[in-house]
């Protein structure tokens, strides 16, 4: 277990805060949300529908603008006009609830677009690489087929691949278990496992509370914009917050 | 779902009402007072008969040994050479007068009406391209974020669709075509791809609104900007989108391009006018053109039915 207050300020990779938005149509969807994400870490974040997850995740990635505080990557600062919004993301991966998988190209396609257009590999070293990340997600034999062909489950798993041909320092999962069919979702979650053993960097939107007491190193609870509480799984679900209780009931 | 018999059927009976119609255009052809003369059209389509060689000044015709015919010109100037005839109609010797046949060509011409498909497909091609550029430039300026853009590319896509192109082929031809000195053909051009470029920005743009925003967050969060995802993502799938709708508008374009008849380009439209002055055949003339613009616009149908089919590998 990382124990952050004695780790130097260089093992934080993303650092968030005071972070607040406010969606043009006046919604206050992050209040004062402050968190910050240790090398290698797994942060699950759980709350209710509504309450910010996404909205907080996006930020992280720039995806969404923030309306105040600041989110440090690898000590820059991404809401500083002078940052390369383009190179930081390829450093922070995204994994989406709906995949975005592109239909235009198959798995392989999918996974070099980006190494090829923003890395500048060839077309041999994009597909040297895409093929050894679709190996390692279980998809050996699925490289040729287009999305359109593939389950929900090899979508996503395409999707984790296709984020980490970028190697980023971090990956962004929002539900990326909540559109499957509940037989896909294991094998989704064992390929998230197995990055997290291998010490990527993952920030996790789930309700899927067995992955977070497994895998977790800290818990965050979010609820109406704000950041709740903040535990390791053993003290998280064992926790008296009132407000956690009454969202854990309601999904337990 | 349909049965097969119930199509063999349906197809039967649209084989029985066609057949009817048919033969009631042919009847109703039959009973006004009207002798079709079919056989008159051709030579306004290929001209099989030899043509003429006239000769351009005054002078004396010469015939040298090797057959090679030549007129010298009574004043000065260089001798006009006519390497290739297959009869020769002046002897050496023979006075000529400037226009006088001095031989002829066997062998076929286009007539007016091939020249004016021709002139057709050529300005309906050349347009379609800058429509296309057009069209993917302001549908994209359309969904930009500049809102200097937007703007912009509303007020052509507006005061397009609210003009008729009639008034806007007068207005490319008399006033831009005065201020750039351009040609008649060139107006023309101008004229329909502006036109047109206007409905192909609609055309983009919901192509473009029709992808989910989802491609462009998965795009962009893989580092690619703006541009690479518009290029790479959004477009190519964009693009097999909008196929059906530019199809038409590929269609109407051609159709179009017969107003452009009225700044005195000879495309197929004018040239039937002017054949049926010509012929006293009205009715085969007008049927031949309409067939004729049907086996173009038919022919680029095939053409983006084929391109869907390839496109659509990946559905
Ligand atoms: N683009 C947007 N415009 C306006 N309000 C939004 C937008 N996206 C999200 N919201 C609002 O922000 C709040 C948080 O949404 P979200 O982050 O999606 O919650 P969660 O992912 O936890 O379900 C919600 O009230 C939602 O309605
Ligand atoms: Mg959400």
């Amino acid at each position: 277990m990382i124990d952050h207050l004695t780790q130097p300020d260089s093992q934080i990779l993303i650092k968030a805060n005071k972070v607040n938005k406010i969606f043009p149509n006046g919604c206050h969807a992050l209040k004062d949300v402050s968190l910050d994400i240790q090398r290698g870490e797994v942060v699950v974040i759980i709350g209710p529908s509504g309450s910010g997850k996404s909205t907080f995740l996006r930020t992280l990635n720039q995806l969404e603008s923030i309306s105040s505080g600041n989110i440090l990557l690898d000590q820059v600062d991404l809401t500083d006009t002078r940052t390369d919004i383009n190179a930081v993301r390829t450093e922070v991966g995204m994994v989406f609830q709906s995949f975005n998988l592109f239909p235009h190209k198959t798995a392989l396609g999918n996974v070099m677009l980006a190494p090829m257009k923003v890395l500048n590999q060839s077309k041999e070293e994009a597909k040297q690489g895409a093929r050894d990340l679709l190996y390692r997600v279980g998809l050996a034999d699925r490289m040729n087929n287009y999305p359109s062909r593939l389950s929900g489950g090899q979508q996503q798993r395409v999707a984790i691949a296709r984020s980490l041909a970028m190697k980023p320092k971090a990956l962004l999962f929002d539900e990326p278990t909540s559109a499957l069919d509940p037989e896909m979702v294991g094998e989704v979650l064992d390929v998230m496992k197995e990055l997290a053993r291998e010490g990527m960097t993952m920030v996790v939107v789930t309700h899927e509370m067995g992955f977070a007491r497994e895998v977790a190193d800290r818990v965050v609870f979010m609820e109406e914009g704000e950041l709740v509480l903040e535990e390791t799984p053993e003290r998280f679900f064992h926790s008296e917050h009132p407000r956690l209780q009454r969202f854990l009931g309601q999904v337990l | 779902m349909q049965t097969q018999s119930s199509r063999w059927l349906g197809h039967g009976i649209y084989l029985v009402i066609m057949a009817i119609l048919i033969s009631g255009v042919y009847f109703a052809g039959q009973k006004i007072d009207y002798t079709w003369h079919w056989e008159r059209l051709w030579p306004y389509i290929i001209n099989t008969e030899s043509h003429d060689i006239v000769a351009v000044t005054d002078g004396t015709a010469v015939v040298d040994a090797s057959g090679r015919l030549s007129i010298t010109p009574d004043y000065g100037d260089d001798p006009q050479i006519i390497e290739r005839y297959d009869t020769l109609v002046s002897r050496n010797g023979d006075l000529i007068f400037q226009g006088d046949t001095v031989a002829r060509i066997d062998g076929w011409r286009f007539g007016p009406i091939a020249e004016g498909l021709w002139v057709t497909i050529k300005i309906s091609f050349i347009s379609l391209i800058f429509a296309v550029l057009l069209g993917v430039m302001f549908g994209l300026m359309r969904v930009a974020h500049g809102q200097v853009w937007r703007n912009l590319a509303v007020t052509y896509v507006e005061v397009i669709r609210g003009t008729p192109l009639l008034v806007q082929i007068f207005i490319v031809y008399f006033f831009i075509g005065t201020v750039f000195d351009l040609d008649r053909f060139t107006a023309g051009v101008a004229a329909l791809s502006i036109f047109t470029g206007a409905y192909v920005a609609e055309i983009v743009r919901a192509g473009i609104q029709s992808v989910p925003v989802g491609q462009m967050e998965a795009a962009r969060s893989l580092g690619m900007n703006y541009v690479q995802a518009m290029a790479y993502v959004i477009m190519p799938q964009a693009i097999k989108r909008t196929l059906p709708p530019l199809a038409g508008q590929f269609i109407n374009l051609i159709k179009d391009s017969s107003l452009v008849s009225v700044i005195s380009i000879t495309d197929l439209t004018k040239a039937g006018r002017e054949v049926v002055s010509g012929s006293f055949a009205p009715f085969e003339v007008w049927f031949t053109v309409a067939a004729l613009y049907l086996v173009v616009t038919g022919g680029l149908s095939l053409v983006i039915q084929r391109l869907e089919k390839r496109l659509s590998a990946s559905d």
